[in-house]
């Protein structure tokens, strides 16, 4: 990822439209922005890219912090349904808001606390469910 | 009131005076006396009346009081409402975001789709257990009470062998519940099992996902190779990405290829059919020569027969000398038998 500043006087956009079968969206190196930004939005899943972003700085830049609220409209149907890894990406969307998380998750041990913390709960919430 | 009392008290005095001046004069008259009493009872009916009168003053005085403390509350009251109503015209209602307000419908379907896409990546596959240690954390479940109880294989053939986790292959080959009530007393569990089971340090050895680990999230590899990474090399190599497809570059590049083929292709099917005909002009040329050299021979022929016609013995003898021209070594032997 590239990371030279981004510009904040760039217009809020609506979230691109679902896609269907006759859409003719532009393409950014052959793909949609719905492409784009669902991949980006599930990639936050992801604890230790999540905080590649934040020691790139980029969690303090506030053009890239209205994108993160721009992105939450991924929690809201009809682009719920297309997220595949909806545990953790949702929460971390949502997570990210909050600006003491945005910087803690520069620190590694927290980076790997969200990692192993969610590999359990992977694992445990299935337990519970069987018994 | 005041008028009649100080009427009344007039009257007392003057009947008094009349009465003091007449006995002053040492003539006390009984008229005199009678009016006095009679101007005092009317005095004292006045006066109950002013009591009367004082009485209903201060009781409009406490009327007037609490009226006054009733309107004083009715007011409060009315500006206290006036108050509410402004702070409940003032609260800002509270706004639904389209979202909520609109309702997605969905079917079972689309719902059941839903579910088995996320299952992938929000359940372990069996075995998988990202090292938690699933045998001691949730000690009641049946599973746990078929490998740790006495009676062991027992309870797995009636629970099925309903394998959670690990437990693979523990029903498949249990005998039968009756033969089994026979053994459980005599032999110890552990061997039952083990007859039917690998031995639990060799478990991990045939489960292919031994230790592989299961996240909830995208893996940094995924990221890596996915459309994002891409964008980014593009932007690397200086490619604007905006309105650029890979795909629709590489099928330009292809037909670009294809055309090249195609003309290289029609090239050589040109140089073919030059060849050909250059060829075919060759051949032509070819058969004419020897169309010619047979015309002449044919020519020359005819000049023979003349000649032949001419001189007999020479001809007779051409045909024989020919004939035997492929048997050349039989002539040749021939010759050397002559000669021996």
């Amino acid at each position: 990822m590239a990371s030279e500043p981004m510009s904040i006087g760039s217009s809020a956009q609506d979230p691109p439209p679902v896609p269907d079968a006759t859409s003719q969206e532009p393409k950014y190196g052959g793909h949609t922005r719905f492409e784009l930004e669902l991949e980006f939005v599930q990639a936050l899943g992801n604890p230790e890219y999540v905080n590649y972003l934040a020691s790139r700085k980029f969690l303090q830049n506030p053009a890239f912090v209205a994108y993160l609220d721009y992105l939450q409209y991924w929690t809201r149907p009809p682009y719920l349904q297309y997220i595949t890894y909806p545990t953790s990406c949702l929460k971390m969307l949502e997570l990210l808001q909050v600006e003491r998380f945005r910087k803690d998750i520069l620190s590694p041990n927290l980076t790997h606390a969200l990692v192993t913390e969610g590999m359990k709960a992977a694992v445990e919430w299935h337990r519970e469910s069987l018994s | 009131m005041d008028k009649k009392l100080d009427a009344s008290f007039e009257r007392v005095e003057k009947a008094l005076a009349v009465l003091i001046d007449s006995m002053t004069k040492f003539t006390p008259s009984e008229k005199a006396a009678n009016d006095v009493v009679k101007a005092e009872r009317e005095l004292f009916l006045g006066l109950e009346e002013l009591e009367v009168h004082q009485r209903n003053v201060a009781r409009i005085k406490q009327l007037k009081q609490e009226t006054e403390a009733l309107d004083a509350q009715t007011k409060q009251t009315i500006s206290a409402l006036w108050e509410m109503r402004k702070e409940l015209v003032a609260v800002a209602p509270t706004k639904f975001s389209p979202a909520k307000e609109e309702k997605y419908p969905f079917t079972t379907q689309q719902l059941l789709d839903y579910a088995r896409r996320i299952s992938r990546n929000t359940l372990p596959p069996p075995g998988v257990t990202n090292g938690v240690d699933l045998s001691t954390a949730a000690p009641t479940t049946p599973d746990d009470q078929a490998a740790t109880g006495p009676n062991a294989s027992f309870a797995t053939s009636i629970g099925g062998g309903g394998g959670g986790g690990s437990g693979q292959g523990t029903a498949a080959s249990t005998p039968a519940p009756g033969v089994q009530d026979s053994f459980v007393s005599q032999v110890p569990s552990q061997s039952q099992t083990g007859a039917t089971e690998l031995p639990v340090h060799l478990k991990p050895a045939v489960n292919p996902l031994e230790n592989a680990p299961f996240f909830t999230f995208p893996t940094i590899d995924r990221i890596r190779s996915g459309a994002l990474a891409q964008y980014q090399d593009l932007i690397n190599r200086g490619i604007d990405p905006k309105n650029y497809d890979p795909e629709e570059e590489e099928r330009r590049i292809k037909q670009e290829e294809q055309d090249r083929k195609d003309a290289e292709e029609r090239a050589r099917q040109e140089r073919e059919e030059q060849d050909r005909r250059m060829r075919e002009e060759r051949e032509r040329m070819a058969r004419e020569r020897e169309l010619a050299r047979q015309q002449q021979q044919q020519q020359e022929g005819s000049m023979d027969r003349r000649g032949s016609v001419l001189a007999p013995g020479q001809a007779g003898g051409q045909p024989a000398r020919a004939a035997p021209k492929q048997f050349t070594f039989l002539d040749e032997d021939d010759d050397d038998e002559d000669e021996d």
